[in-house]
C-alpha cells in the first residue's frame, strides 16, 4: 500500500499549497461556500488517494466490525477526507481573535466550565483525536476560557521532515493555533518528567487544561499504563488526566467537538464533571466509554483511522495509532502520512 | 529533612519494594521512581510540608535525581542561603 516517491512528492506539494494558499482564501469567503469547497477538496482526495482510502476503509472494518456496513463505511471514508480539508480552513478562520470561527462554533455546557472556574481549581478538558479539536482548543480560550493544552505539535517530532518542512508546518498550522493558548503547549516526551507539575502549575492558576486520552503510551509510560475498554477491546491507555484530577482536585469534565452536517457549523459538547473518586483505573474507565462512545457516533471524526508507517515519528508518537492501541494487528506496510494532511 | 523526604518517597513512591530500604543517594529518575504523576505528588508534599511554592525555574532534574539533592536544592532555598547566594 505504499506509493512512489513522485506520488508522494505531489501529494505533499498539494497539501502545503492547500495549506498555505487555498486554506487562507477559503477562510475568507462566506462560510457556506468555504466549508463547500473545502468539502469538495476532500472529495477529490477521497477519490485520488486510493491507498489512503482503503486502509482507511479496512481499519474502520476491522475496530467497528458489522457496526457499519460498506456503504456506511465508504461514506465515513469519504467525510474522513472532507473534515481534514475543513480543519485547514477552521484553523485561517482563528485570525481576528478567532471571530470568524467562534461565530460557527457553539458552545454546549458552558456553564460546566464556568463553574469549574469559579471553584477556582482550573478543569481538565479530557478529549481525544477527534474533530478539529486544535481550533476547538483556541475557540474556547478565545472565548474566555484560559486553555493550556497538554501535546505534541506533530510537525516538531516526525521523522524525515526537513527543517524547512517544519517551519512551513509550524507557520501554516501551530502558529495560529498557538494564538489562542494561555501558555506554551505542555509537550510530553521520554525522560521529561515534569509534564504533570507544568499541567498542575496552570490549573493552579485556576487555566483549562486539555489531554487528549487516545494516545497510545510511549514505552517509558507503559508501566503506568491502565487496561480499559475501548472500541470493542481491552486497550492500554494512560490514566493521567484521572491522576491529575485526583491530585489537583481539579474537575474532569470531557468535551467533544461535533461538526455539523453543514460542514461550517460546529458544536463543542462539554460534560458535567465526571467522578473520580476511587480507583484511577474505574474512574478512567468512564473517559474512555465517553470517547468510545462518541467515536462509534461520529466515526469519521477520528483522526487515527489512518495509520501512519512504524517509526515515523518520534518514539512511535502517532505512528500506527491503531496498531500500538491494540485495536489493529501490527501493520506489515501501512500508509506514509503527511505531517498534517 | 532527609529522613522526612525518604519516609514519603519510600511510603507513597516507590513500587517495587526491592528498591526498599531506599539509600538517599539512590537515582530517584534511572530507578524509575520518579515520573511525571510521582513528581507532581512529590512537589505538592514538599510545597506543603516546607511551606513553599516551587516555579518553573525550580523544576530541573538535578534538583529531584535523589534525597540528598532534593534536601541540597532545599536547603539552598532557605531565606539566608539564597540572600547569601545573591550577595
Amino acid at each position: 500500500m505504499g506509493d512512489l516517491p513522485a506520488e508522494r512528492l505531489l501529494r505533499n506539494l498539494e497539501g502545503a499549497a492547500y495549506w498555505a494558499a487555498a486554506a487562507p482564501v477559503l477562510a475568507r469567503l462566506p462560510a457556506a461556500l468555504g466549508y463547500r469547497l473545502a468539502c469538495w477538496r476532500g472529495d477529490w482526495l477521497f477519490r485520488r488517494q486510493d491507498g489512503k482510502r482503503s486502509e482507511i476503509a479496512r481499519n474502520l472494518q476491522l475496530v467497528l466490525g458489522n457496526e457499519l456496513s460498506p456503504a456506511a463505511a465508504q461514506q465515513v471514508t469519504r467525510d474522513w477526507f472532507r473534515l481534514r480539508s475543513c480543519e485547514a480552513v477552521d484553523v485561517k478562520r482563528l485570525r481576528h481573535g478567532a471571530r470568524p470561527l467562534r461565530r460557527l462554533v457553539e458552545i454546549r455546557g458552558r456553564e460546566h466550565l464556568e463553574a469549574a472556574l469559579a471553584a477556582g481549581k482550573g478543569a481538565i478538558l479530557c478529549t481525544g483525536h477527534f474533530g478539529s479539536c486544535s481550533s476547538g482548543f483556541s475557540v474556547l480560550h478565545a472565548s474566555g476560557f484560559p486553555v493550556t493544552a497538554i501535546g505534541r505539535w506533530h510537525h516538531n517530532y516526525t521523522a524525515g521532515l526537513s527543517a524547512a518542512e517544519r517551519w512551513f508546518w509550524d507557520r501554516v498550522y501551530a502558529t495560529p493555533l498557538r494564538r489562542h493558548r494561555q501558555r506554551p503547549n505542555i509537550e510530553p516526551w521520554p525522560g521529561r518528567f515534569d509534564v504533570a507539575v507544568r499541567a498542575a502549575a496552570a490549573l493552579r492558576a485556576n487555566e483549562v487544561v486539555t489531554i487528549s486520552i487516545d494516545v497510545p503510551p510511549m514505552d517509558s509510560d507503559r508501566a503506568r499504563a491502565v487496561q480499559v475498554p475501548f472500541l470493542g477491546r481491552q486497550v492500554w491507555l494512560l490514566p493521567g488526566a484521572v491522576t491529575l484530577a485526583q491530585v489537583t482536585g481539579a474537575p474532569l469534565l470531557m468535551g467533544f467537538l461535533y461538526r455539523a452536517a453543514d460542514y461550517r457549523h460546529q458544536v463543542w459538547e462539554i460534560s458535567a464533571p465526571v467522578p473520580v473518586e476511587g480507583e484511577t483505573a474505574t474512574a478512567f474507565e468512564r473517559c474512555a466509554a465517553e470517547l468510545s462512545a462518541a467515536i462509534r457516533s461520529s466515526p469519521a471524526h477520528w483522526d487515527f483511522w489512518l495509520t501512519r508507517k512504524p517509526g515515523h515519528g518520534a518514539a512511535g508518537y502517532g505512528t500506527g495509532s491503531l496498531a500500538r492501541l491494540g485495536l489493529i494487528p501490527p501493520q506489515r506496510d501501512s500508509y506514509e502520512m503527511d505531517p498534517i494532511g | 529533612m532527609e529522613t522526612v523526604i525518604n519516609d514519603y518517597i519510600s511510603r507513597e513512591l516507590v513500587q517495587d519494594p526491592a528498591l526498599l530500604p531506599l539509600a538517599d543517594e539512590t537515582s530517584l529518575l534511572e530507578t524509575g521512581i520518579l515520573d511525571s504523576l510521582t513528581f507532581l505528588r512529590l512537589v505538592i508534599f514538599l510545597e506543603e510540608r516546607f511551606g513553599i511554592t516551587m516555579g518553573d525555574a525550580d523544576l530541573l532534574p538535578e534538583n529531584f535525581t535523589s534525597v540528598n539533592t532534593i534536601c541540597a536544592y532545599l536547603r539552598a532555598r532557605e531565606p539566608g542561603k539564597r540572600q547569601a547566594s545573591r550577595g
